[in-house]
């Protein structure tokens, strides 16, 4: 291989710079559109009602909708669905010749200044939002009936229930998967370099093509990104310990 | 067991013994390896089977300069790497000759010569290169489009965006996700043809410098190189070279530089 040539990655540093930036970005903002999704979905996912309309209503318009949503994001890669979302969704919607939201001059201009980051951060929220609210549904299912059961015979509502006796206490649950989660979700981001996204596996690629060299720009990639999955990882950690006191006898 | 694998092991020998009086006698075959997705240069049939200019050069090289040929869909990420790794012996990929990748691996004469174009939207006021400094430009990695950009806007810009293939950055100018592209003529005209709905307008730029596509070999790897320059120079001279041209790009065939 003869070494590492560092003048290759340092020629390159801007984009590499950059790429983190970008990673992270479409991390966080993932995340947390991810997580909401998920806690809606999950919560959607086990909704029923024992009588009347809302049985129906409930099953047919919320459950099963839901239930199709998490089998489709979950049962077809994400590489496709990024490249399903970019070159066939995104210009229905944004496209400079009809767009059905945004079209003319203006489209233009918002699918070339941010038309992959809105593609990439749109279809990795929705995938992991599938994913998310499998873990909601995990939780919330693991909390003892009873507990429920308890809240609303206190004249608790059904949502009240939810926020304030239920959810705190599948939370601390959630918190390794959901830790998961977001990890996957810095690493998931690097596919998004296939429409065209400079984030970090997109510098490596750009780096390895331009000097046929393959060692230095993903090693140099597979450092960072173990960097960043590091210190979440840590931050998950912190969360854990944080929210898990209630649990620990002393 | 044991005299199981011996057998297996006698009949490895054996048959290694027998083929090698015929092997050296005939031809060698090289694995040549070749990107698919870049029409007419290189592409797959539905049939998987890899077709194009590129290909028909490389095999009418091989019979010309004594070598078979087999042909392998490889991947642009990561060719490079194929030669070194001994996957592959050659590579023909519309691969631009440059500097760099000649301290990575041989390349033949030059084969073709890759000239650029600037791609636009029919409305968009570009007239050249230097009109693309401030808009977003869509190439395809490692190209000699990219490289040419690239020294018009740093190599290291993020207004560069950088695809896998033609289809897909030009697929991206359609839907308005970058204002131009920088491409070979040969591939981007050839797009426009099969895809007439779709409007674009050519825009040249003498600025842009000549660069010529190559054939590459692992480095060092003299045996290889000598017969596929023998081969190119033989078909460049009987007139099969210019058929071929004609066939995939009907326009003048130009004169190669002998290297």
């Amino acid at each position: 291989m003869g070494g590492f040539q560092w003048n290759i990655i340092s020629e390159y540093m801007p984009l590499f710079v950059e790429g983190t930036l970008m990673t992270l970005k479409c991390t966080v903002i993932c995340v947390i559109a991810g997580t909401l999704l998920g806690l809606v979905l999950g919560v959607g996912r086990l909704a029923e009602a024992r009588h009347g309309f809302y049985k129906y209503f409930l099953r047919y318009a919320v459950q099963f909708p839901v239930r199709f949503y998490v089998s489709f994001f979950r049962g077809t890669p994400l590489f496709v669905q990024i490249l399903l979302i970019h070159f066939a969704l995104m210009p229905l919607l944004i496209n400079p010749s009809g767009g059905l939201i945004v079209s003319g001059d203006f489209a233009r201009e918002i699918r070339s200044q941010y038309g992959a980051f809105m593609s990439a951060v749109l279809a990795i929220s929705l995938n992991a939002g599938a994913y998310v609210s499998e873990i909601f549904r995990a939780g919330i299912q693991s909390i003892d009936r009873g507990q429920a059961e308890a809240a609303r015979s206190l004249g608790m509502t059904y949502m009240q229930t939810l926020r304030k006796v239920v959810l705190p206490q599948a939370f601390r649950r959630m918190l390794p998967p959901l830790g998961n989660n977001a990890i996957a979700i810095v690493k998931d981001s690097s596919l998004a370099s296939a429409i065209g996204l400079a984030e970090l596996a997109y510098a490596a690629r750009t780096v390895s093509g331009a000097y046929a060299r393959y060692w230095e720009p993903y090693l140099t990639i597979s450092l960072i990104y173990w960097v960043i999955t590091l210190v979440l990882s840590a931050f998950v950690q912190h969360l854990e310990t944080r929210y898990g006191k209630g649990d620990r006898r002393q | 067991m044991l005299t199981k694998r011996l057998v297996l092991a006698a009949a490895c020998i054996l048959t290694t013994f027998a083929a090698l009086p015929a092997a050296q006698a005939a031809d060698p075959t090289y694995t040549v390896g070749a990107g698919g997705t870049y029409r007419p240069f290189e592409f797959e049939t539905p049939q998987k089977e890899l077709v194009g200019f590129d290909i028909d050069i490389i095999k009418a090289i091989g019979k010309a300069g004594g070598f078979n040929t087999k042909l392998v869909s490889t991947p642009w990420e990561g060719i490079f790497a194929t030669l070194d790794q001994g996957d592959r012996d050659i590579i023909i990929s519309g691969i631009t000759i440059t500097d760099k990748r000649r301290e990575m691996v041989d390349f033949s004469a030059p084969y073709f010569p890759a000239d650029q174009v600037i791609i636009t939207s029919p409305g968009a006021k570009v007239a050249g290169l230097a009109d693309l400094k401030k808009l977003q430009v869509g190439v395809v990695n490692s190209s000699t489009g990219d490289i040419a950009v690239s020294e018009e806007l740093g190599k290291a810009s993020t207004a560069i965006r950088r695809f896998d293939n033609t289809p897909l950055m030009l697929e991206e100018l359609y839907r308005g996700g970058v204002d131009a592209a920088v491409g070979d003529v040969g591939v981007i005209k050839f797009y426009i043809k099969s895809h007439p709905e779709k409007p674009f307008k050519l825009v040249y730029d003498n600025k842009f410098k000549r660069q010529y596509f190559g054939i590459a070999v692992k480095k060092g790897n003299k045996v290889a190189l000598d017969k596929i320059n023998t081969g190119l120079k033989k078909i460049v001279a009987d007139g099969t070279y210019a058929k071929t041209y004609k066939q995939w790009f009907d326009a003048d065939v130009p004169t190669l530089p002998q290297q």
